[in-house]
């Protein structure tokens, strides 16, 4: 049941009560007074009955005494003169209008009647008149009785004649006919019924009653017996009828239930206004609480009240604000970037599936990588990292349209998508991205350069989910990072394998722990004298499925997945070990192992080489590690510190594929390397294009001038070797003398072979001169 | 003291007529009355009726007086033939009147002393009443019998001595709250003093005529 309805019922059902309560009580009252006052009416109407009754008889009594006292009369009956007695007891009777004068003897025979009564002889039918009883002087009574006769009834007297002794009675009556109950009704105001009664049952003689009315059930009556005697009863009867009583109140009873009538129904009419007017605020504010469960927030809430549905109001205004500001707050958190207001990329994954999901879209997909920006954290501070970030952010977003949706997908990582049109070109929407990025960031006055790289994808030929192209871009931008090309589309030989990475990551571990990597060897020769300078040991995979897999299919990812060190750690061991065998042997033979931008970031590196060495007893003249430019693009410095490190062991340090990075010529110049090895790219280039043997010579002479030992690799062809060698480098590498081979088959390969004589001196590094003793552990 | 005077009359004149008074016996009557509670006493008549002879009629005066609307006395008894007179000694008038048979009469009304008295020449008894005075009654019984005597204000008990000739007589009582005849007590009166007594029962309804002892 509603609230309204419920308030209206409760009141309406009190005050009926109330009024039903009262009702009966007041009914109750007035049908009890007008029982009393009906009883009191019959009381008076009793005694106004009896009192004129009384009268008559009194009238009657007086009549036949002064009849009885007639000296005429007297000497009438003495004479039993009966004409005279006659016509004196019809004197006498009109005088006073008696219905019946009869003369009896002592004894109650008639002796002389008026009218006709009785006839004269026979005895007197109402015995009881001529009882005689005596008074206090002797004198006889008078009796009197009420009688029946020819169905009439008579209220009678009887008065005995003394002359002076008794010798008669008077006999003198009223008839009590309808006559005398009307005037009886008008006196005492009740109806009065006379009625004679035998053993036989009981008739009515005279009745105020209008003849053929029902008989009242409410009729209270009052009955007064008038005779009695063993054979008959006479029977007064006065009546009232209650209802008749109960007039006068029944008005009232009536106006009563007429007013308890009305003010029930303004009562419930208020009962329903007030119980609405309570409850209509509340369904207001029901219906907005509605809308803020569907999680609608903005519906004002309109109640302006001073009462408690107000504060109500206010309440749920308060708590609307706060709700619609926690679930802002929330979504926010859930599909932004609290920092710089960007999707983050949950926000951008949907958005991105939602573009893709348009029919014939065309979408491309960006993800920008800063470089170095962990150093921005550690050296200017967080705040500066995040002033940066939020720069970038707003740089990206700035004239929205041409950029597309942009997303920080990571600390370092930013991610855009745009709908391309049929004439766009995704190369060109990629360079509008880097171009934003080109300009140094200036935060608090200082201008820090940012460098980045991106990947290209593009939907559907590339991919066709969110998560798909995200990862093709990912890649590329890899691809880029790795190349500082800066920028890279997508193409399908950079997903590795079509293997799961996760897959590749566990295979990568399981070969490393099972021996499934291998050390293939390639010579170093000399090209003056052609004579094997050295070897570059170079990683290969037996795997067990797909057979002998190159360092370019697993080399990358296992940088991308962090798990280079691991293998650098155990090619570093196998060579270390090997050279140190043939060294043994007497065979001086120097060994290239390549390590990455990764391991000479690990700032303990040079401290497991030096552990390395002292432990297989190798000269470090005969260990030459191998590091790419780009090893110093990112932290020059620290990479500096390393090689110096590593260059105070007594190692020879190399740069490899020289000529793809932007390494600077200072760094070069302080760099501690002994070898320069110029990237294949060039050696191939030579025959076809003059402009490579310009770069290449350049290269050897820079290096020969800095001091640096020059290396070409990929040589393939007699000619480039001659060519090479008349711009003297020093050492060459590639098909042209040996692949690179299986140790045993590289140990065969040397049997025949002269040796450029290297100066092997003893190690002269002991365990006991590391600095760090923390090194062994680790190993 | 008339009333007194008038039995000791009668006395007087029996005792002349019949002979010396040596030859008379005195005749006590007792009577015990059984009386209705606040009844007056009233007189009681007796009457010696000689079976043995009949007495000759009477040529007495009697005097029934009327002082203060009271007939005195109220009971009176005579021989038949007697004229009774009916002074009014009040003065107020009186009517007095007989519905009776003996004697059927009205003096109308009258003061002072009337010309004629009332002759009884008929035995029984006499109720008289005044006209204009209801409650003034009075009773004259006549008998043929000269031995009669009253108990004058007879309560519950009382006695007179009648002297009569030796012979047989008929005792009869009467009193006015009679409601029934007494039966007459036959004796023989030689001697000897004879005592004769009655209860009478005065209670009931009085009927004085019906209890007048003689037919």
């Amino acid at each position: 049941m509603k609230l309204r309805t419920r308030i209206a019922v409760t009141f309406l059902m009190l005050l009926a009560a109330i009024l039903a309560v009262a009702l009966t009580a007041v009914s109750s009252a007035n049908h009890g007074n007008a029982a009393a006052e009906l009883k009191r009416q019959l009381d008076v109407g009793e005694s106004v009955f009896n009192r004129v009754l009384k009268t008559n008889l009194a009238q009657l009594t007086l009549a036949a005494e002064v009849v009885a006292a007639d000296t005429g009369f007297r000497a009438a009956v003495a004479d039993r003169d009966n004409v005279t007695l006659i016509s004196v007891l019809e004197n006498s009777g009109a005088r006073i209008k008696a219905a019946m004068v009869v003369l009896t003897s002592l004894d109650g025979e008639v002796i002389a009647a008026s009218g006709s009564h009785a006839a004269a002889g026979e005895p007197f039918p109402e015995r009881r008149l001529f009882v005689r009883r005596l008074g206090p002087d002797g004198e006889t009574l008078p009796n009197t009785t009420f009688m029946v006769e020819d169905g009439r009834i008579y209220q009678v007297v009887a008065v005995v004649v003394n002359s002076p002794l008794p010798v008669a009675w008077v006999v003198m009556g009223f008839e009590l006919d309808r006559k005398a109950a009307l005037e009886l009704r008008d006196i005492t105001g009740l109806g009065v019924t006379l009625s004679a009664g035998s053993a036989a049952g009981s008739r009515t003689i005279v009745s105020t009653a209008p003849s053929g009315q029902l008989p009242d059930s409410t009729l209270e009556t009052r009955r007064i017996v008038l005779a009695e005697t063993a054979g008959a009863t006479i029977v007064a009867t006065l009546s009232k009828s209650l209802a008749e009583a109960m007039t006068a109140f029944d008005r009232l009873t009536n106006f009563l239930y007429w007013i308890a009538a009305s003010s029930l129904a303004v009562s419930a009419y208020a009962a329903f206004w007030l119980a609405r007017n309570i409850t209509r605020p509340l369904r207001a504010i029901t219906s907005v609480v509605d809308r803020i469960r569907a999680g609608s927030y903005d519906v004002p809430i309109a109640e302006q009240r001073q009462d408690e549905l107000g504060a109500l109001a206010e309440g749920l205004r308060v708590m609307q604000a706060a709700v619609q500001s926690r679930d802002s707050s929330i979504r926010r958190l859930a599909y932004e970037d609290t920092l710089t207001g960007l999707m983050n990329r949950t926000a951008f994954n949907a958005q991105l599936d939602a573009a893709l999901a348009q029919p014939d879209a065309a979408i491309a997909v960006a993800v920008i990588n800063l470089h170095r920006f962990r150093r921005i954290n550690e050296h200017l501070g967080y705040a500066v990292g995040d002033a940066v970030l939020k720069t970038i952010a707003a740089r990206l977003t700035q004239n929205g349209h041409a950029v597309g949706k942009v997303a920080r997908l990571a600390a370092d990582q930013f991610a855009a998508f745009a709908a391309m049109r049929p004439s766009d070109s995704l190369e060109t929407w990629g360079a509008t991205l880097m171009v934003r990025l080109a300009e140094p960031v200036v935060v608090e006055s200082q201008p820090i350069d940012i460098s980045a790289s991106a990947g290209l994808a593009l939907a559907p030929a590339d991919a066709r989910t969110a998560d798909e192209l995200l990862r093709c871009a990912d890649l590329a931008q890899e691809r880029a990072r790795r190349h500082k090309s800066g920028i890279a589309r997508y193409e399908p030989n950079m997903m590795p394998a079509g293997r799961d990475q996760l897959s590749l990551l566990g295979e990568l571990r399981h070969a490393v722990d099972h021996d499934e990597l291998r050390l293939y060897f390639q010579p170093k020769i000399e090209l003056s004298s052609h004579r094997v300078a050295g070897a570059e040991a170079l990683l290969r995979w037996q795997h067990p499925t797909r057979g002998l897999l190159g360092p370019a299919a697993f080399i990358p990812f296992a940088e991308q997945a962090g798990f280079i060190r691991q293998i650098t750690r155990w090619a570093l061991e196998q060579s270390i070990a090997c050279a140190a065998e043939w060294y043994r042997g007497g065979r001086a033979l120097a060994v290239s192992v390549n390590v990455t931008v990764d391991d000479i970031s690990d700032a303990r590196f040079h401290l497991r080489v030096a552990n390395a060495l002292v432990r297989h007893q190798l000269p470090p003249g005969l260990l030459t590690l191998e590091v790419t430019e780009s090893g110093f693009i990112e932290e020059p410095e620290r990479a500096l510190a390393m090689l110096d490190a590593l260059a105070a062991l007594g190692i020879k340090l190399a740069i490899d594929d020289f000529g793809t990075g932007y390494s600077s010529l200072s760094h070069l110049a302080r760099m501690p390397v002994h070898e320069l090895k110029i990237d294949q790219s060039f050696v191939r280039g030579l025959e076809s294009d003059p402009e490579f043997a310009t770069v290449v010579k350049s290269a050897i002479d820079m290096g020969h001038s800095l001091g640096l030992q020059v290396v070409a690799e990929g040589i393939e062809t007699e000619n480039s070797a001659r060519q090479l060698a008349a711009m003297q480098c020093d050492i060459a590498q590639g098909y042209l003398y040996a692949k690179p081979m299986p140790r045993p088959e590289f140990e065969r390969w040397t049997l025949h072979r002269d040796f450029v004589p290297v100066l092997a001196t003893p190690t002269d590094l002991k365990a006991s001169e590391l600095s760090d003793t923390a090194a062994f552990a680790f190993l | 003291m008339r009333i007194a005077g008038a039995g000791g009359l009668a006395l007087a004149w029996v005792a002349l007529l019949y002979g010396a008074p040596a030859q008379a016996v005195g005749v006590t009557v007792t009577v015990k009355a059984k009386i209705a509670e606040g009844a007056g006493p009233k007189d009681a008549i007796v009457v010696l009726d000689p079976l043995d002879f009949k007495p000759p009629p009477s040529h007495d005066t009697a005097v029934v007086d009327q002082m203060d609307k009271q007939f005195v006395p109220q009971v009176t008894v005579v021989r038949t033939g007697t004229a009774v007179s009916f002074p009014n000694s009040d003065q107020i008038k009186h009517d007095v009147y007989s519905n009776y048979p003996p004697k059927r009469f009205e003096l109308k009304l009258y003061a002072g002393v009337p010309a004629q008295p009332v002759v009884f020449d008929t035995p029984g008894l006499e109720a008289l009443g005044c006209n204009v005075h209801d409650k003034m009654k009075a009773f004259v019984g006549i008998v043929d019998s000269p031995y009669f005597a009253k108990i004058r204000r007879l309560g519950v008990s009382g006695s007179v001595t009648i002297n009569v000739p030796a012979g047989h007589y008929v005792v009869h009582v009467w009193h006015p709250d009679l409601g029934a005849r007494v039966p007459g007590q036959t004796i023989e009166v030689k001697g000897e003093p004879v005592a004769v007594s009655f209860d009478l029962d005065l209670t009931g309804i009085p009927d004085p005529t019906a209890a007048w002892p003689f037919p």
